[in-house]
């Protein structure tokens, strides 16, 4: 397929600008200086970027815990996701959500999600949306291999090929749910044969291959925009770190990790990049060396945050409409 | 001992064909199924022995432990206990393992690329290629009972493997005069910048197609030239076409149900000893078997060539009329020994 070198490079750029987010979160969490729980992407920026490298601002993603890389990939901004990691109140959701509740809806990022599974049925309710309002937008929703045990995986699944709804599913197989490896969990190694039961069509693909993903979604994400319905696109994967920051991984092999870290997508993209001469090796190194200073930026812009007031505790947490109701 | 051994790609039969043609889904149970065909097939006819490559789904465990429980497995079975990467190095490790083995038979089950990745390893064994994969012009579709049985045959020892076998031919492509990759069937260089989801589907994009055997009965790149000339494995030659948009077109099946109208020039045959030399104008990809490989920037020189370097490919229905006409499958008098 066509590619501009324009694009590769913002492709590059969104995978640099995960890594390093997650870097530095996984050190100031690290440091105490991050509250709640974090959930890092590291290893998997080659799927969110490749995912997202076909939608437009006004199509729809849903995401999980694990949900920092999605909303990178989608246009979320540093210092507002940063700001809610410090729970600051310049923060996405007023430093009231914390990681597992980032959301956009001006990038159509419908929400990180803290309960495992719960993307599948709110994707099919963005696809309804849009085939409802004769719109051409797309929703791709994000999740794990083990969230495909759960029912809202079958019911979102069976319901999206029914109505044929614009809805690309992209699971992001790294192999454990939490602490249990997919063997444990799951009678089959790959996702994408589940599909079959949904009579629609599921593809396999090196989820740590960005062109991969882009290419895999990219007609998926063409075949939801023409009425043709739902794809479920399985990208196999590996998070570097465990669950949670804090988790020691002693369920998984060291060596296992070592193997997938020789797999390292952005390693992989900055060789084809160079090999290719899209960038020069100096142009690189500036592109690194941007991405970092952004993402101290937004660092700097959370902590110089205030912290939400104790006013403001329970404000938003009904919304205008309820409010409606209750005095109808 | 009397062994075989057997590959089970578990990636094969899931990659983008299945959403950008219409290509059928075969999972890994169903690779399973044929498996456990091909142990009972063959241990009836003698295999005391069957190698199994190491795989995530853990097929061969699982086929072991089936056919235990079911008390039909009288052959010993080995799941070949070597590190699993769980990519193309797992099929590489396990054929070499078995070359050392010195095993009678391997049965491969995957597509052209499964076999191109064998093709790579393998030196004299002889190999029976079952297709699981998608456009699949060098695995056929076989029964595995069958399969089972023809690799009892092979692996007996009994008989000369030429009465049965074909040396194949490969497309050798070297580049800076060192062997970069082959190809079974089609070596493809393609506009696509980059490897990506590797198969090709765009007829756009194609430049050249190298083939070493094309019939319009195959699917994909060989039933381009196929549509054209008919070259078979035995001919001592392959050929190479140009996609010129000028050209007068010919449909061909590129994929499992899309049938696309493609302008090529003739022909150009190209006999063992020839070589030729493509110089790249700009960045592409070159396609073995149908999947993107080799990446290429612009100003490089790649050389192919056609060989007969290839595997020993089993033809099962003259293996089962060899074993037929020497009596291997009399078993009256042991049946009455018994």
């Amino acid at each position: 397929m066509k590619i501009s070198n324009q694009s590769i490079i913002e492709m590059y750029e969104k995978m640099l600008k995960i890594r390093k987010f997650e870097t530095k979160a996984m050190n100031l969490f690290a440091e105490g200086k991050i509250p709640g729980f974090v959930h890092l992407y590291i290893g998997e920026e080659a799927v969110a970027t490749g995912a997202c490298a076909s939608l437009r601002d006004d199509d729809y993603i849903t995401s999980t815990h694990r949900g920092h890389g999605h909303i990178i990939a989608k246009g979320g901004d540093l210092k507002y996701m940063m700001a809610e990691l410090f729970g600051k109140e310049t923060g996405y959701c007023k430093g009231k959500g914390g990681s597992m509740h980032i959301a956009d809806a001006t990038k159509g990022i419908l929400g990180a999600n803290g309960i495992v599974g719960a993307g599948h049925t709110i994707a099919v309710g963005a696809g309804l949306a849009a085939q409802y309002k004769g719109t051409d937008q797309v929703c791709v929703c994000f999740f794990g291999d083990a969230s495909t045990n759960q029912s809202t995986f079958h019911e979102g699944l069976n319901l999206a090929s029914i109505w044929k709804l614009p809805v690309v599913f992209v699971c992001e197989n790294n192999g454990y749910g939490i602490s249990v490896s997919q063997a444990r969990h799951q009678a089959i190694t790959d996702i994408s044969v589940r599909a079959v039961a949904y009579n629609m069509p599921g593809i396999t693909v090196d989820g740590n291959d960005v062109f991969a993903v882009y290419e895999a979604v990219n007609e998926a994400v063409s075949r939801a925009r023409k009425g043709q319905g739902p794809t479920l696109v399985e990208c196999k994967t590996y998070r570097w770190r465990g669950h949670f920051e804090g988790d020691p991984t002693v369920y998984r092999p060291v060596e296992e990790l070592e193997q997938w870290k020789k797999k390292d997508p952005i390693p992989r993209m900055e060789k084809y990049i160079i090999e290719n001469k899209v960038m020069t090796e100096a142009d690189v190194t500036k592109l690194n060396e941007k991405m970092e200073k952004m993402v101290d930026d937004a660092v700097d812009f959370a902590v110089k945050s205030n912290n939400p007031s104790m006013a403001s505790a329970v404000e938003d947490v009904y919304t205008d409409i309820i409010e409606e109701a209750r005095v109808r | 001992m009397n062994a075989i051994g057997i590959i089970a790609n578990p990636a094969s039969g899931k990659d983008i064909r299945r959403l950008v043609s219409h290509a059928t889904v075969i999972d890994n149970n169903e690779k399973i199924n044929i498996v456990e065909r091909i142990i009972l097939g063959a241990q009836q006819l003698g295999v005391d022995k069957v190698y199994l490559m190491p795989d995530a789904y853990n097929m061969g465990y699982r086929v072991q432990d089936k056919l235990k429980t079911s008390g039909e497995l009288k052959c010993d079975i080995q799941v070949i206990d070597i590190y699993r990467y769980d990519g193309i190095e797992d099929t590489l490790n396990s054929v070499q393992y078995m070359e050392e083995k010195n095993i009678g038979c391997i049965v491969t089950l995957g597509g052209d690329g499964t076999n191109r990745a064998v093709a790579k390893v393998i030196r004299e064994i002889p190999l029976i290629a079952i297709s699981t994969g998608t456009n699949n012009v060098y695995p056929v579709m076989i029964e595995g009972t069958i399969a089972g049985i023809a690799a009892a045959v092979v692996a007996s020892g009994k008989f000369d493997k030429k009465l049965f076998t074909t040396k194949d031919k490969l497309i050798e492509i070297y580049k800076d005069g060192v062997l970069k990759d082959i190809a079974l069937i089609d070596a493809v260089i393609t506009r696509d910048v980059f490897v990506g989801a590797k198969a090709i589907w765009d007829v756009e994009s194609i430049e050249k197609i190298f083939i070493t055997e094309s019939h319009p009965a195959s699917i994909g790149f060989s039933s381009v030239v196929g549509s054209k000339i008919i070259i078979k494995d035995e001919d001592d030659f392959g050929a190479y076409v140009n996609v010129i948009i000028d050209e007068a077109c010919v449909l061909a099946p590129m994929a499992a149900g899309i049938v696309l109208p493609i302008a090529t020039d003739q022909p150009v045959i190209l006999n063992f000893k020839d070589e030729y030399e493509y110089h790249t104008s700009c960045r592409g990809t070159i396609a073995l078997d149908g999947e993107r490989e080799i990446e290429f920037a612009e100003n490089q020189k790649y050389v192919f060539k056609i060989s007969r370097n290839g595997p020993y490919h089993v033809d099962v229905r003259k293996a089962l009329e060899v074993g037929q006409a020497n009596g291997f499958f009399c078993v009256c008098k042991k049946i009455k020994e018994d």
